[in-house]
This record gives structure tokens, C-alpha cells and sequence, in this order.
């Protein structure tokens, strides 16, 4: 099948594609170029693991054709962590304990993305309405939930939520 | 990992273009947001050679919504719908629906036209080919020749209809505005839906489900002036998000005192189309008493028909649309008054 | 980097501690930046990529699997079937019937018959199609009656009458028990199958190296230790030649507790081409390997006093097991043996039927065993204690087991934190308020309720599945010249944490920081063997031989800390990075002991092993007693707190309340994680997820209709940690991350019929479920169980 250039933004850089019409911007971005943070979960438009942002707005790469993202702006994970730091959304991620098996981790960490440059103030039905599109089988989503919060409140430049008084040392400050 | 079949994808910038594109490939698809077209094209349902992609056709991407009508382009996204303040303020039914289908992500991508166009479903249609293969494929591709719904069915498919924007539209006289070889042209979506499924075949079906001609396309759907119409849109799945409507439905109502004036219901998840309920405009004129509340569910009962179509049973869908829309014709008279 | 020689307080110095803390996972990092591979990430390589030819036919005899055709196709590298390979593979040693592909027979529709390894995934999924099977087709069934019925063709010839396992067993005397008892009621239910569906599907990467005879395999597993002994069984190759890593997996939930046709498939394609090839499979064909819940047909009759003590329990229950063994025998029995050990149960009556039927394999799924068994006894529970006019609390309370003690079965309980769980969970949930004076009014058209039940699990099976004599778990600790600590160990990290518990115990022993330990996981080329991660047992027991290795390492240091401190070893204090003689001494550092440690005797490597106690084995009153036995029970209580909307049947929940005793919380984190997920997937199996099958064809093989609950959909969870300190747990820990799912189940049906006056007894309770039953009740008034 005859390929053609197909040129857009990646992670803040202008790339040019050479792919067949018929090619997912997931299967291109993990098995084209190696990004395979962003993950496959199911076999189309059910599951978000494969979630990217496309001008800033939360798609699924699995049901997106390369060429479809021409001259757009495409972010994925591997984007987030800048000088070595994890950023606000995945460090709330990692210390909250909102990533466990971590195959859906990426595609919740780029929703969040999305809500949190829309809104650094959510509450939790703003956090359950943005990632309603994405399945976690390890959480239960209570500690997903945390994990916005944290990185809500270290966009805002506040410090996140600590981590809840243990029960001996609890006790001993009651004492 | 999927191997999807090979195809071209053609990017029009004009409708113009986009016409000519059609005529040159009579096989070709539309394609928007792809959330229900490519799923399909993965499971092998469909292989069209060539896809037309709608995302640069920057004159189907407008709102315009007013007292006197509402027009949105058949490339707006839902989110857009579900997000646009006068269409909240004056078709709230339409904001409603477009605000609840599938989830966040799937409606950032979506598209009006896909949404209204949306392929009819059905659990034994919405399978891998391996599946398919597995069950001696059905009517609704071109594999196979008997229905798993209705086995003794002649030929007739009962795949059901689960677009949300069309039933909060016909609320509103919704319509299609259509170009194809022979020019544009508008068609109200009542007749634009055409899946009654009558055993005799005199009408359209599951697979035959929309009135449109060879080489048309939507470029935008409209809805006449609300009025003094009160609407909302109502839907159950089993989980809140990302799933199809289990049924939806889509009340308006007119009150006038303690008089019912109009009263319109639409159903989606029930038949190969959504139901514009005949007959309940009728039901107005009074107090919205249990007379009127028995009419709509003798409506209801004449006219959805549900199957099983989906993992769901029919029966229940037919009754909890039913339910549903007598709940929210009740409470859009109470926020009436 | 400037190095400087910091003057230290040695006085102040003090060993780092995190064990009962929140302590964030060691390989969050890569997780939350992608970078953490999974079997499927491996991209860069020159792996053929490969599919699997699956049967279309339920039941059928292979008459004839023509390949000459795939294999003629330009790019197609190689084609395996079942004439490759006459090895049978599967987890049990005694029901080891599977074959990679199929050969004789196919028995449901998606078993594999064919594969081919290509130059790229479109040249072998079309070189599938090109593949020709020939069949004689046989009766299929799909239920458990229509299997074991008269007449029925036998779907393996070993197994007559397709029972897979038949087990009876009565201890006491239940018919005197019942002929005693104030009340005896008897109840059937039903429980649909359900499916881990962990996000990651099942991927397999394995390369063979003609020169040397080696393969190495990289796969999605959750057991890399049976993989690597299935391996070696169907290859036919010296098990030393073999090499299995285990990447970072996405979740498992049990279906990956055995080896699965994925990785031994692409082993036969290897092996044939003498090269590389990846073998990624399907949402689909995750759901079509299947190893999940089976669909169980249960019947419960209870015998109880009027003041809620249990007199006799006879439990029989059909479980469709699927066209293999996979690990049936196991479930059937801890569908029985688990009735125990968190009541005191005297008298009890145990039929079990594993059958055999056309549909995919079933296997172990979180709460193995127990889960149904606990849905229909905690719901049986409660309406007695409603039919007696006892509170559904106190009835449990009046059965609580003493501990320690020893089960009618044999089963070993040492700690018991079943009280203060249920005290917490009546108190933290307003229970006895809100049952005397009821909910709030959730308006017009909606019913609200409460529902309470309560569940145990076990510590790891005492008895492994591979009865080899060798210790239960075994760990190494590396420590050379750099400082650097690794700890190797075979415990299979698949996201609940276990590589960050091991590199935690040695920390905390050696009074480090977490993160100067690194872990080196699964891969047994480096990695001592361990049985894997499934029914809870890493914590317990890779916990305890962790302790045990890092012990043995703090003593070495302690010595040479002594001898360099010309002190006595138990003088030494440890303080993490420092060690002293003493509160008047100055110390030396951390790397001083280290070279010290290491002059004459080299590079430092210390062991630990765990073996369970003989006491521990379970009994020998019944064939199969030992299913069950373990070192130590997990118990947990929950309220649950739902409004059912009468319009839609819609059952929303709105509130948890659990307490899980897991001894020591060693990682408050990750069992709060572990709980919260435990009591969410319950909320699954309970309100919406099933597989559905259709002439054997899985109707849900999507995660579209295979419904697993949203963000939208789920509840806050109020999470308490109860820590009764198990004599032998790892500083006193126990199982934290199975034992809280199965009684989510049965508490939200008592709270539904707290809500609505029915009793439902069909999993799972959908909304339309409910919808009819309501409007059943309106007509016929309420009080009605669901049909």
C-alpha cells in the first residue's frame, strides 16, 4: 500500500511520518517509533489505555489514523517528565499509589493532563466525569481519585494532601 | 495487535470536494471521529476501500442556535454540542444527549454526523469476524443469511438503533440536510429513519435503517424553533459511561396552568430507529394525569420493539424506556410550571 | 559532585524505618512515566510476529489441519499444530490434559489449533484464513446438566460422565444438627462466570538460539516458575536450557496462575524457525484464554438456634468448569473447605460437582474458591437473622471462632481479627442506627439500604501445587564492594507490590533507606525459583524468607562491625548508615562495615527460606482436606450502603465501609490499594460483569459489554486496616489483597433487600434483574425472592 507523509507535532517536536493509510496512531507511536508508554487494553474505544492528547484534548490513539492528527499538536506520556522529575500528574500518580499493575496508568495520567489544564481546581465528580472513558482493574479508582488531587493541588503550587496519621503515632499525639 | 485491511483515506477540504470524492468512490465511508466506524473496520464488519475524512471540512463545523432554530454541522464534535450554552439553555435535550454518550474521551472525538448516522448494533453483529465466522455470520453482513435474534425472521434485521442526538432532535422537528449526485436536500428525520423491520420488508430494517440515496452525505441536522417546548433527555446503561444506551429517551413538553399543551417522546436502544412515539401529542390537552400517563405506556407498548439485540434483555429495555420516559414527562411538567 | 567528608552526629543517627507506613512502590516511577516494559512493549527486536488459529467449532474430532497452503505464502516463516507437539501442559500434576494446540479433538470454540510466525502481523493473520480445518462435529454443552447427563459424549476420555472432580464430604452429623436447630432454611442461587480481564493481554516473547539450544521467554505471567517447567515439558528441552523473564505484567487477578497457550505456542514457533517471535494476543482472545470465575449453581440449607447459632450447614454446588482441568479440582474443593475457618462450624455437608463443558477454561480467580461459597452463606445468614428477628451483626457474632484453634477440617487459625473488623465496620457505618431508625429519604421513586457480610482468605496454600521437598520460597541478598544491596528473588511483581515489600523487610532490617535496596525480579537465569504470585502467599511467604536473608546479612555486618569496633556483636548497634559500639562511640559508616564484612570472603551473598509448619498442611478426613490449609487467615467485614432507583432498577452505591485484618500492614499503602480493589471488583461480579455465551461463543469478549465499572460507577470505599499480629506472618502480616472481595457480594444483595424487601440470588444483579423484580413485587406484593 503506497504511504505518504503525514506531518505533525510530537511531544513538542515537528515530525514527519511516512505511514500507509490504514495505520492507528497507536500502532504507529509504539511499534513506528518505540513510544510504547502509551498502552493497548482492548480491541478498540473501550478501555482508554491507549489515551493521548491531540491539541490538548484526551483522544484514543487506538481509534485515531495517523493521518488524522496532521498538522496537530500529539503529546503522549513519554512527553510529561521534564530535567528528570516526574510531572505533578504522575508524581501524584506514583505517591498516591494510582498506578498498581500500571498498564492503564498511562492513558489515566494523560486524561488527567487534560482536566488539569483545563481546571486546577477539581472536585471528585469533575475528576469522574473527565476519566470516565478509562478502565483500571487494579484500584478500585479511590486512589486514582487521590492522585488528581495531589497533582491538582501541586499545579496550583499548593503541597498535596499528606499521606494520613499512622494509627500508633496518632494515638500518641492524642496522648 | 489488529491488521486493518488496506485502505485510502481521502481528506476534502470542501464539501465540494467531498462530493466529488463520493461520486469517484461509491464504496467510500465517511469518516468523523471514527469511534464507531473504525471499531467496526477492526472487527472486519466492513472493509470499504476508501474513507473520506471530514475533519478539514471547516463548513460542517459550526453551531448555530437560536429561538429560531438550531443547525450544527455534521463534523462538530459532542463535547461541543454538549458544552454550547444556548443549546443548553434552548434544546437541553440535545445538550443532554450529546453530553451522554459513551464517555469524556469518546466525545472528544465524536462527531454529529457519526452520532446520528450511527451503525444499528447487535450482539451478534458487533463481534470479531473470527466470532462471526464462529456463529455462521447473520443478515446484517454479507456473509451470512439468517437472523440469531429472530431466526424464523425472513430476511428482516432487528439491529437496533442507539444514537442519542436523533431522538432529543425529533423532539424539535428534526432534520437531515443531505448532499448527493443529485444536489442537496433536507429530510425530516422521521423519514430519514427508516428501520420499522415489518416482516413483509415494505419498509427499512437493521441494515437498511436510514433513507439515504447512493453518493449522500450528512452535512448538517436542524432542529425548528423550541418554542415554549421544556425537554430533557434521560438514558440508562448499566455503567454510567463509555457504554451504549441500554434505552434513552427524550421528553419535551408544553404546559400551559395546569394544562398539559404538547407533549413529544422520542426513544433510542429499542428499535432499528429512534422511535418518535406517534400518538402523544395527542395525550396533550389536559392535566397530565394517570390517563395520560397510561397513553404514553399503551404508546409505548405498540411501538418499541425490542429484541435481544443486546446483552441486556429486550423486554426490559422496552419497559424501562417506557418508565423512564413517563419519570421525565412528569418532571419536566413539574419544571415547567 | 564535590565529595566531602560530612562530620556526623552519630548520636543522632538513627535507623530508617518504614515498615506499617505509606511507602509508594519502587517501580511506581517507570509505571507513571512510561517507561516500565511490558511483554508487548519489546519492540525494537527482530521478532517474527505471530497468531493464533482458533476453533470455530465447540466440539469436534480433527480430522485433518491443512497447512500447505499458509505456508506456501510469501513472509510466512513457520506454521505449528497440534502435530508439533503431543505434550500435554496444565498447572495441576494429576489434570495435566491440555494441549498448546489442539490435536484430537477441539473442545470450545477460540482453543488453538494452528500458528503461524510471519514477517509482520498482517502477513500472519491472513495466512490464518489460508489454513484449512477439517472436522467431525460432536455434541457440545454448555451447562453443567446437559454435560454430566446420560448419554453424554465425553469430552475427555479420563474423566467419564465429564466430571472433572466429584467430592463429597460430611463431618458431624448434619441431619441431628438440622433435626435440632430452631430454623433450617434452604436457598438456591446462582452465580454467573466472571473474568479477571487485567489490562494487559496476554503477550508472549520468546526466542530459541539454535547454536547453543537455548530459549529464552518473556511473558505476561503471573507463575514464571510453572511457565519455565510447562516450557521444558512441551519442548521437550533440558529445563536448564531454558530461560524465563518476567517483564513488568499488567495485572492478573489469577488467570495467569498457570502457563497459558501463548507462551508455549510461540515457543513452537520459535523452536521451528530457530529465531525470535512475538505472540500478542487479543482483548478477545484474553477473554477466550479465559481462567476466570466459573458459573456455579449453588443449593445452602442452614440449621441455626433461635439465638443465631449455626447447628448444621449442607452446601452443594455445580461449578462449569470448562473443556479442561486448568486448576478445577483446587476450586471445587475450597468451595467446600472454605465454609470453614471463619465461623465455628461443627456440622457440615459438602457436595461438589466440577464439570466439564464446551466453553473456555475456567481457572483461579482472586478469591478462589471462596467467593460464591461467601455470596450465598452471608446472604443466607442474613435472612435467617431477619427471619429469627435478630440483628444480621450479632447472628455472626454469635459464631465467632476461638483462636487459635484448629478447624473441624483441620484448617490452622493462629489469629483472628474477625471481631474487632466487624466492630468497626457497625460502628464506622452508623449501622445500628441506621437500622433502627432507618436511611435518609433519597426522594421520590428511590429506596435506600444497608447490607453487612463478612469474608476470610487464605495466607498462601501450605501445601504447593509442586510437591517437591524444596522450601516455599527462597531469597537471595547480593552485597559487594560498591555498598549496593540487591535482593533477588523470583516473587513476581504483576502490581501488587511484591518488589517493593521485599526491598522494604530489607531496608527495614539493615535500618537503610528503601531506596539505597535494589530488586532484581523473575528472571531465572539470576533469580532463585519461586512458585510465583497467586492465593496471597508472597507477602507471607517471600515476606518471611526475606526477613530471613536480610537477618543473616545484618548479622555478617554486625560482626564485622565488631571486629572493627573491637566490641562484642551484641554491643553493635545498627543505625542504618552508621554502626557503633555504644552511645559514647563515634561509629563508623555504612561502607566501612561493608569492606570490612568483605575482606577474605569476597562479594557477600546471604539466603533466607520459608517453609510452612506440618500444622499447617490441612487434614486427611476427607479426599482433598489439604485444599485449604494455609499459615494464616485474612478476615474482613463490610457494610454497604446502596439506593435503588425503582423507575430504571439502577443500583448505585453509595458507601463502603471494610475493615480488613492483615496482621501488620507492612505497606499501609499498598494494602489499602490491594483492599479498595479487592472490595471494587467484588462490586463487579456483583452488579454487572458476566460472559454470556451463546452456542459457545462468549457474547461479551469485549470490554464494552463485558462490563467492568467506571470511574462513574464506583463508590467512595472507607478503608481500616486491623492488625491482629499472626504468630508466624512476616512481623506479624498476613494476606491483604484477596480476602475483602467476596463479601462486597452478599453484603450489596442484604442491602438491596434492605432497600426493596427482595432477595436476590442471581449474580450478577443488574438493573433489569431488579427492574423486574419490582415490578413482580407491586403486582404480588413484596417480601418475594427474585426469580
Amino acid at each position: 500500500m503506497a504511504k505518504r507523509i503525514v506531518s505533525f507535532t510530537l511531544n513538542g517536536r515537528a515530525h514527519d511520518g511516512v505511514v500507509p493509510d490504514n495505520t492507528l496512531l497507536l500502532d504507529y507511536l509504539r511499534e513506528g517509533l518505540g513510544l510504547t508508554g502509551t498502552k493497548t487494553g482492548c480491541d478498540g474505544g473501550e478501555c482508554g489505555a491507549c489515551t493521548v492528547l491531540v491539541d490538548g484534548r484526551a483522544q484514543l490513539s487506538c481509534l485515531t489514523l495517523v493521518g488524522q492528527v496532521a498538522g496537530k499538536a500529539v503529546e503522549t506520556v513519554e512527553s510529561l517528565s521534564r530535567n528528570g522529575r516526574l510531572s505533578d500528574v504522575q508524581e501524584g500518580f506514583h505517591m498516591k499509589l494510582g498506578a498498581q499493575c500500571g498498564a492503564c496508568t498511562p492513558g489515566f495520567v494523560m486524561a488527567a493532563e487534560a482536566l488539569l489544564r483545563r481546571n486546577d481546581r477539581p472536585d471528585d465528580d469533575d475528576i469522574r466525569e473527565a476519566l470516565g472513558s478509562n478502565i483500571c482493574r487494579c484500584t478500585g479508582y479511590i486512589k486514582i481519585l487521590d492522585a488528581v488531587h495531589h497533582a491538582a493541588a501541586r499545579r496550583r503550587g499548593e503541597e498535596p494532601a499528606p499521606y494520613p496519621p499512622l494509627p500508633d503515632r496518632a494515638a500518641g499525639q492524642a496522648a | 495487535m489488529d491488521a486493518l485491511h488496506s485502505f485510502e483515506v481521502i481528506r476534502p477540504r470542501t464539501v465540494e470536494e467531498a462530493l466529488a470524492a463520493r461520486q469517484a468512490h461509491p464504496e467510500s465511508r465517511m469518516i468523523g471521529g471514527g469511534t464507531d466506524l473504525l471499531v467496526n473496520i477492526r472487527r472486519q464488519i466492513e472493509t470499504p476501500p476508501v474513507l473520506i475524512d471530514t475533519n478539514d471540512l471547516g463548513d460542517l463545523k459550526s453551531i448555530e442556535a437560536g429561538e429560531n432554530g438550531l443547525v450544527i454541522g455534521a463534523s462538530v464534535r459532542l463535547y461541543e454540542v454538549a458544552e454550547h450554552p444556548e443549546i443548553r439553555c434552548l434544546y437541553p435535550a440535545v445538550a443532554q444527549a450529546a453530553g451522554s454518550i459513551a464517555g469524556p474521551t469518546q466525545r472528544n472525538m465524536g462527531t454529529v454526523g457519526g452520532n446520528v448516522c450511527l451503525d444499528t448494533r447487535c450482539i451478534y453483529y458487533n463481534q470479531s469476524e473470527w466470532w462471526r465466522e464462529a456463529n455462521d455470520h447473520c443478515l446484517k453482513t454479507e456473509l451470512g443469511d439468517m437472523c440469531h435474534v429472530a431466526p424464523k425472521s425472513k430476511g428482516v434485521c432487528f439491529a437496533t438503533y442507539s444514537g442519542d442526538l436523533a431522538p432529543a432532535m425529533l423532539l424539535f422537528d428534526g432534520a437531515i440536510d443531505l448532499l448527493g449526485p443529485n444536489g442537496a436536500r433536507t429530510v425530516s428525520m422521521r423519514d430519514f429513519f427508516i428501520g420499522h423491520s415489518r416482516q413483509d420488508g415494505s419498509t427499512g430494517d437493521g441494515i437498511d435503517y436510514m433513507a439515504m440515496e447512493p453518493g449522500e452525505f450528512v452535512l448538517r441536522i436542524r432542529a425548528a424553533a423550541p418554542g415554549n417546548l421544556v425537554s430533557g433527555y434521560d438514558k440508562i446503561r448499566i455503567r454510567r459511561s463509555i457504554e451504549y444506551p441500554v434505552a434513552g429517551c427524550a421528553v419535551a413538553v408544553a404546559r400551559d396552568g395546569d394544562r398539559l399543551t404538547d407533549l413529544r417522546v422520542a426513544i433510542t436502544g429499542t428499535n432499528p430507529r429512534p422511535v418518535f412515539l406517534e400518538g402523544a401529542a395527542d395525550l396533550a390537552g389536559g392535566a397530565l394525569d394517570d390517563a395520560t400517563v397510561q397513553g404514553i405506556d399503551d404508546l409505548c407498548k405498540d411501538q418499541l420493539m425490542s429484541m435481544k439485540t443486546t446483552f441486556t434483555p429486550g423486554h426490559y429495555r422496552r419497559r424501562v424506556a417506557t418508565k423512564m420516559a413517563i419519570r421525565l414527562v412528569r418532571e419536566l411538567f413539574e419544571a415547567a410550571a | 559532585m564535590n565529595e566531602q567528608v560530612r562530620p556526623v552526629d552519630t548520636a543522632a543517627a538513627e535507623p530508617v524505618r518504614s515498615i506499617g507506613e505509606y511507602v509508594p512502590m519502587v517501580d511506581g516511577p517507570e509505571k507513571v512515566s512510561g517507561a516500565a516494559r511490558y511483554t508487548a512493549d519489546f519492540v525494537e527486536g527482530k521478532a517474527l510476529e505471530a497468531a493464533i488459529l482458533r476453533s470455530p467449532y465447540a466440539h469436534a474430532e480433527v480430522l485433518e489441519v491443512d497447512t500447505s497452503e499458509a505456508e506456501a505464502m510469501p513472509g510466512v516463516r513457520a506454521v505449528v499444530t497440534g502435530a508439533d507437539c503431543d505434550k500435554t501442559f496444565g498447572v495441576l500434576p494429576i489434570a495435566r490434559g491440555e494441549y498448546p494446540l489442539a490435536r484430537d479433538r477441539v473442545r470450545y470454540k477460540g482453543e488453538p489449533v494452528a500458528a503461524v510466525a510471519a514477517d509482520d502481523i498482517h502477513i500472519a493473520k491472513a495466512a490464518l484464513k489460508k489454513i484449512r480445518l477439517k472436522v467431525k462435529e460432536l455434541p457440545a454443552y454448555y451447562r453443567c446438566k446437559d454435560a454430566y447427563a446420560e448419554g453424554a459424549v465425553d469430552l475427555h476420555e479420563h474423566r467419564p460422565g465429564n466430571l472433572e472432580r466429584d467430592v463429597f464430604f460430611e463431618l458431624g452429623d448434619v441431619e441431628d444438627a438440622f433435626t435440632g436447630s430452631d430454623l433450617v432454611m434452604e436457598r438456591t442461587f446462582h452465580a454467573a462466570e466472571v473474568c479477571q480481564a487485567q489490562m494487559e493481554m496476554h503477550s508472549a516473547l520468546v526466542s530459541y538460539d539454535p547454536l547453543r539450544d537455548r530459549l529464552t521467554c518473556q511473558c505476561s505471567t503471573q507463575v514464571p516458575y510453572y511457565v519455565h517447567l510447562m516450557l521444558s515439558k512441551v519442548t521437550g528441552m533440558d529445563q536448564g536450557r531454558i530461560r524465563v523473564i518476567k517483564p513488568h505484567v499488567g495485572g492478573g487477578f489469577g488467570c495467569r496462575t498457570e502457563t497459558l497457550q501463548p507462551e508455549l505456542i510461540a515457543a513452537l514457533l520459535a523452536r521451528k524457525i530457530g529465531g525470535a517471535v512475538r505472540l500478542l494476543t487479543t482483548r478477545e482472545e484474553t477473554f477466550i484464554t479465559h481462567r476466570g470465575r466459573p458459573e456455579t449453581d449453588l443449593r445452602l440449607k442452614i440449621g441455626m438456634t433461635k439465638d443465631g447459632r449455626i447447628t448444621g450447614v449442607e452446601l452443594e454446588n455445580d461449578q462449569r468448569g470448562g473443556a479442561h482441568s486448568s486448576y478445577g479440582i483446587v476450586t471445587i474443593l475450597y468451595a467446600g473447605s472454605l465454609l470453614y475457618a471463619i465461623y465455628d462450624l461443627q456440622n457440615v455437608r459438602y457436595i461438589g460437582r466440577r464439570v466439564l463443558t464446551n466453553t473456555p477454561p475456567c481457572g483461579a480467580f482472586r478469591g478462589h474458591g471462596t467467593v460464591n461459597t461467601r455470596f450465598v452463606f452471608e446472604s443466607l445468614l442474613d435472612e435467617m437473622a431477619e427471619t429469627l428477628g435478630l440483628d444480621p451483626i450479632a447472628v455472626r457474632r454469635r459464631n465467632y471462632l476461638e483462636a487459635p484453634t484448629f478447624t473441624q477440617n483441620d484448617l490452622m487459625v493462629n489469629s483472628y481479627g474477625l471481631p474487632e473488623c466487624i466492630d468497626w465496620v457497625e460502628r464506622a457505618s452508623g449501622w445500628k442506627e441506621k437500622r433502627a431508625n432507618g436511611l435518609p429519604d433519597p426522594g421520590p421513586g428511590k429506596k435506600k439500604g444497608i447490607g453487612f457480610a463478612a469474608s476470610h482468605y487464605i495466607s498462601g496454600a501450605s501445601k504447593p501445587v509442586n510437591w517437591t521437598g524444596e522450601p516455599h520460597a527462597t531469597v537471595n541478598l547480593k552485597l559487594d564492594w560498591d555498598g549496593a544491596i540487591t535482593v533477588l528473588t523470583g516473587a513476581a511483581e504483576i502490581g501488587q507490590g511484591s518488589s517493593t515489600l521485599v526491598a522494604q523487610i530489607t531496608a527495614d532490617v539493615l535500618g537503610l533507606p528503601i531506596d539505597r535496596i535494589r530488586v532484581i525480579a523473575s528472571d531465572s537465569e539470576v533469580t532463585p525459583k519461586d512458585n510465583g504470585s497467586y492465593s496471597s502467599r508472597v507477602t507471607f511467604y517471600v515476606g518471611n524468607a526475606t526477613l530471613e536473608a536480610a537477618t543473616n546479612l545484618r548479622k555478617i555486618l554486625v560482626e564485622a562491625a565488631a571486629r572493627k569496633l573491637e566490641a562484642d556483636p551484641e554491643d553493635v548497634e545498627v543505625l542504618g548508615e552508621y554502626y557503633r559500639a555504644g552511645s559514647q562511640d563515634t561509629g563508623i559508616p555504612f561502607q566501612e562495615v561493608v569492606m570490612e564484612a568483605l575482606r577474605d570472603t569476597g562479594t557477600i551473598t546471604t539466603k533466607g527460606i520459608y517453609n510452612t509448619i506440618p500444622e499447617s498442611w490441612g487434614g486427611k478426613k476427607y479426599r482433598g482436606a489439604a485444599i485449604g490449609g494455609t499459615m494464616g487467615f485474612s478476615y474482613a467485614a463490610q457494610a454497604v450502603e446502596v439506593t435503588v432507583d425503582e423507575t430504571t432498577g439502577e443500583v448505585t452505591v453509595d458507601d463502603v465501609w471494610v475493615a480488613h485484618d492483615c496482621g501488620k500492614a507492612l505497606n499501609r499503602l499498598t494494602v489499602e490499594g490491594q483492599i479498595e480493589g479487592s472490595v471494587w471488583m467484588g462490586m463487579g461480579q456483583a452488579l454487572s460483569e458476566e460472559t454470556g455465551f451463546y452456542n459457545g461463543l462468549n457474547l461479551a469478549n469485549n470490554l464494552l459489554d463485558y462490563r467492568i465499572p467506571t470511574i462513574q460507577d464506583s463508590p467512595p470505599i472507607h478503608t481500616h486496616i486491623v492488625e491482629s499480629n499472626d504468630p508466624h506472618g512476616p512481623y506479624g502480616a498476613k494476606e491483604a489483597g484477596e480476602g475483602s472481595l467476596s463479601s462486597f457480594i452478599p453484603a450489596v444483595a442484604n442491602a438491596i433487600h434492605d432497600a426493596t424487601g427482595i432477595r436476590f440470588a442471581d449474580t450478577p444483579i443488574t438493573p433489569d434483574k431488579v427492574f423486574l423484580s419490582l415490578e413482580k413485587a407491586a403486582r404480588f406484593g413484596a417480601g418475594k425472592r427474585a426469580a
